[in-house]
């Protein structure tokens, strides 16, 4: 029962896959609205199931408050994912270049890299983690390179590699911690855990692997290319559920395990925060395809992310869980965008979205919203996650810290007023009428905005979080 | 709902009145601007009298409370688990910043009648500007407040980009930077005042129940005082503002300069000073060197200026460091001072640019020396002109001189925990500002409004039309009647002043009340 929404996904992927033999291209459409219907009955399950918590397999997979709030995360990301690729996958994109082709097989691999990420937080030991690691990133691999043109081949060999890599750096240090442990659970590896140099290189191993899936700095580099060269939805959905779940193993590794030691963890994750955002956002300023441009601005939302670990207070939990639930809205808002856009013109630089406030205000208006609130202005939802992660840091006493940030913020104002100024004050290409919309992004593009907008404003959100994960953490502390 | 929500909805709501007509019918959009600010003038008047009904029994006591006591206030919780809450109320410095935004929005929305590019676009974003500059003085909790701010810059980046003319979009990514970097340091000091007072609140009236630690207000004052200070145009963080108003379209100077950089003046008084006294006390004199550097450079700077914007611009920036000034003289009289000039500045300089805007729109040029003898062609603007120019000067009569009269007394009386002999020295030099002043402000009227028409162009324009009446003559109104009857706003303003006072001193009002 309590696999209940793992299963759901599993078992639509499977549907999908036969479907999909038995059909003709004329009814491929069907393929999407059943991968969405599959997508809302697990969501719909988790909301149901919300905040009990509960064991299976004697405890090796586990559910709890933040376990829910992860799977809910990634199965909305799943969901607006699949809502932004449908056009494409169906053909009624515009620009030949944007297509893709078996939709069938496309929406099945996403299924089941989603699945992973549901297990991910579920699983109570070093195997299944790892497992289900694997499970959300090899779909992946297959994901980028599904244009089979030259650069989305190139972003997939890069991306196996790299991820291989890292796989591999994780996997030598569960090694070593199993082996100065002797046990896998992880709460039993957390009670047993003594300080030792072997320990530390484990801890190394460990954060670079984690650093590559959070996109953290030094270990981001793999992000610009795969995020241009994968299909836009896929660089969506790496941008958001692939952060979450390196997100969900920190939250994994860093809490559960690692939680007595998380005061000495303080100053080397505030460097690596600060880091991220600095460098993600100076390197953001000077690029001019749009989705290398998101890739950077998503590495330094990363680096605020990482603020929410500092202190050992526990509302840093709530206030990253949020962030990530605001992020991951805002992200997709603005790519729901960028997919109408570039679907029905092919265009992905950042100067040729000049005048598109003049030619279609409602997507600009969209676009611009999604843009203010990943700068964290307020009232936009941005800021409200961004204001709850600061003051986590404060708290903690990192105040040169916030100062970064905040100047970071303002940073990452001036390149996302860049498209801003295409968009309201150039004048528009000549010849450009109004930007066709197709009703699935119309409404994809319109519920994540008032999302945005609404997430900060409405306190229950946020109120909610709170009262069911602000204890969250306190057992692994002591 | 009560007042002061009311006060902050209706421009946001006029916004949105706007944004359901279609484009096309510009003229209609402007007559809802109107009608909106219009009503909102009404509605400031009556939450004056409510206030005033409320306050005056007990301004008595508030003059010895260390408290600032709120009227019609409306709070609920917001983000509990935070300590966030909606917290809105009014006391008199707050209530004269409303009036002088209710006055000058007014006034803008007038001034831009003619504004008929994107008109839409346009009105929807001077109102919601204005929303959060209504919020910013209304709100009483830190994240409130905060917000409002942010909410009062950012629309400026598109007004300018737009619809402003020269180098704007520069101009425009400059302001909206380096405003933003300060509010980054702001937000810095708000989260270390939280977490260091322990009361889980954003609630100012609650904070300043707490005295903060040494350091944290050591480091925490100057970081408010210069991140307010950016956008109240201290120097040297004073350099957007003469690209900025330059650029910048007509209603939109009137508001930056006349309101805009009030918020920095306010939030320095309101929140640095009120909440860390201490550190007030340690940094007190620096500021008020910087601050003497603004008032001479800005002086200096508007005598060489050849473009009127700029002109008025860095005699903005001149008059915007009385305010400075007059917060970090760190007594009643500065403070009074500070308040009354920002109220004085904002309708002087709104009256300035909204009537550079009109000759602009005219002549078609704003530099200074390829105009002439304008005063004969069109006499209304040229006299509103002259009235603006003499009240900036310091004339009494008009409320600059009642202002700067204040600052300079309380420069003089000085900082009580500074050097006084230094603080008397600083205002003997800031006050040479007003020969620098009347030099650059009498040359320049002479030399556009006086004297030979350079241009016989300029025989067959006209004088101001009815709205342009309307607008230049509510603030030659206003102008005068503080300037005649400056007790009404003393009054106002002076109990609520106190507790800032009686917070540094920390005691209930027994010391020399200069």
């Amino acid at each position: 029962m309590l696999m209940l929404p793992e299963l759901i996904v599993i078992g639509t992927a499977f549907v999908l896959l036969f479907t999909d033999l038995f059909i003709s291209d004329r009814q491929r459409p069907v393929l999407g609205a059943l991968t969405l219907l599959g997508l809302g009955l697990a969501a719909g399950s988790v909301v149901w199931m919300m905040p009990e918590s509960g064991q299976m397999f004697g405890g090796q997979f586990a559910v709890d408050s933040v376990a829910w709030w992860f799977k809910l995360l990634f199965l909305i990301a799943g969901i607006i994912t699949v809502a932004i690729s449908i056009d494409l996958l169906d053909g009624r994109a515009k620009s030949p270049k944007q297509r893709l082709g078996s939709p069938g097989e496309y929406y099945t691999i996403l299924l089941f890299s989603l699945s992973g990420a549901l297990f991910l937080v579920s699983s109570r030991d070093l195997v299944s983690l790892y497992v289900s690691l694997e499970l959300i990133t090899i779909p992946l691999y297959a994901l980028t390179a599904w244009k089979r043109d030259g650069i989305s081949g190139e972003a997939g060999l890069k991306y196996v590699i790299l991820g291989a890599l890292s796989s591999a750096f994780l996997l030598y240090g569960l090694g070593l911690v199993f082996g100065l442990t002797g046990e896998t659970n992880l709460e039993l590896i957390g009670k047993v855990l003594q300080p030792s140099p072997a320990l530390w290189l484990a801890a190394a191993m460990i954060t670079a692997s984690v650093g590559f899936k959070l996109t953290i700095v030094p270990f981001h580099m793999w992000a610009a290319e795969v995020y241009q060269g994968a299909p836009t939805p896929i660089t969506a959905y790496l941008s958001v559920a692939s952060k979450a779940a390196g997100l969900a193993l920190m939250f994994q590794l860093f809490y559960r395990v690692l939680g007595h030691y998380l005061v000495h963890w303080s100053v080397p994750l505030a460097i690596f925060a600060a880091l991220t955002m600095t460098l993600g956002n100076i390197v953001a300023i000077v690029q001019q395809n749009v989705k290398r441009f998101m890739a950077f601005s998503a590495i330094s939302q990363a680096g605020y992310v990482l603020m929410g670990f500092l202190g050992t207070t526990n509302e840093g939990v709530p206030a990253m869980i949020f962030y990530m639930l605001v992020y991951i809205l805002t992200n997709l808002a603005a790519f729901a965008v960028i997919v109408l856009y570039s679907n029905q013109t092919g265009r992905e630089e950042i100067s040729e979205y000049r005048g598109l406030a003049r030619t279609s205000p409602l997507v600009a208006l969209a676009l611009m919203i999604a843009l203010f609130s990943l700068a964290g202005i307020p009232p936009l939802s941005g800021f409200v996650g961004k204001f709850f992660l600061f003051s986590i840091a404060s708290q903690a006493g990192f105040h040169w810290l916030v100062t970064l940030a905040a100047v970071n913020s303002t940073i990452s104002l001036y390149y996302y007023l860049r498209i801003i100024r295409q968009m309201y004050i150039e004048p528009a290409v000549e010849g450009d009428g109004a930007v066709p919309v197709t009703p699935v992004l119309a409404l994809t593009v319109g519920l994540t905005t008032v999302a945005v907008m609404v997430l900060g404003i409405i306190p229950t959100f946020y109120e909610t979080v709170y009262a069911q994960t602000v204890s969250w953490f306190l057992p692994f502390i002591k | 709902m009560g007042l002061l929500s009311w006060l902050i909805l209706l421009p946001f709501l006029t916004a949105v009145a706007v944004m359901m007509v279609p484009a096309e019918r510009w003229k209609m959009i402007r007559w809802i601007s109107a009608a909106g600010t219009g009503l909102h003038l009404i509605l400031t008047a009556i939450t004056t009298y409510r206030y005033w009904q409320l306050a005056s029994p007990e301004m008595a006591e508030m003059k010895t409370s260390l408290l600032t006591k709120l009227y019609l206030v409306e709070k609920f919780d917001w983000f509990p688990s935070l300590g966030i809450q909606y917290l809105v109320g009014t006391d008199g410095i707050s209530m004269l910043m409303v009036i002088l935004t209710s006055i000058i929005i007014f006034a803008g929305v007038m001034a831009s009648w003619n504004v008929a590019e994107r008109t839409k676009e346009f009105f929807v974003l001077l109102l919601t500007l204005v929303t959060g500059v209504f919020g910013v003085f209304l709100s009483f909790d830190l994240f409130l407040f905060f917000m409002f701010y942010e909410v009062a810059v950012l629309p400026m980046y598109l007004l300018i980009g737009i619809w402003g003319t020269g180098p704007k979009e520069y101009s425009a990514m400059k302001l909206t930077l380096m405003l933003l970097v300060g509010s980054a340091f702001i937000l810095v000091g708000f989260l270390a005042i939280y977490h260091t007072s322990g009361l889980h609140t954003f609630d100012l009236t609650q904070l300043a129940t707490i005295k903060y630690p040494a350091d944290l207000q050591y480091w925490a004052f100057p970081a408010l005082f210069i991140g307010f200070g950016v956008l109240g145009a201290l120097y040297p963080f004073h350099t957007w503002s003469p690209d900025g108003h330059a650029s910048a379209p007509t209603a939109v100077s009137m508001l930056h300069a006349g309101v805009l950089m009030k918020l920095g003046g306010y939030g320095a008084l309101r929140i640095a000073v009120y909440l860390l006294p201490d550190g007030a006390k340690d940094w007190g004199l620096f500021f008020m060197v910087l601050t003497t550097i603004n008032i001479l450079y800005g002086s200096f700077g508007a005598i060489m200026q050849k473009d009127l914007k700029y002109f008025t611009a860095y005699s903005s920036v001149s008059h915007c460091g009385f305010v400075l000034f007059g917060v970090a003289a760190l007594n009643l009289m500065g403070f009074k001072g500070a308040v009354l000039q920002m109220f004085s500045h904002g309708v002087m300089t709104g009256l300035f640019f909204a009537l550079i805007g009109m000759v602009y729109g005219r002549t078609h040029t704003r530099v200074i020396s390829e105009m002439g003898g304008l005063a004969k062609v069109m006499p209304w603007l040229a006299v509103s002109f002259y009235i603006a120019g003499l009240a900036s000067l310091g004339l009494p009569g008009f409320s600059g001189f009642i202002a700067e009269s204040h600052v300079f007394l309380g420069g003089f009386f000085g900082n009580p925990w500074a050097n006084s002999t230094a603080t008397r020295v600083l205002t003997v030099l800031a006050t040479m500002s007003i020969v620098v002043t009347a030099v650059y402000v009498l040359r320049g009227l002479a030399r556009v409004f006086q004297g030979p028409v350079e241009d016989h162009h300029f025989l067959e324009l006209t004088d101001a039309t009815f709205t342009e009446r309307v607008s230049t003559g509510v603030l030659v109104a206003t102008l005068a009647f503080a300037g005649i009857m400056p007790w009404f706003l003393i009054d106002l303003i002076e109990a609520s002043i106190m507790p800032i006072v009686n917070r540094l001193h920390e005691t209930g009002g027994s010391f020399a009340m200069y």
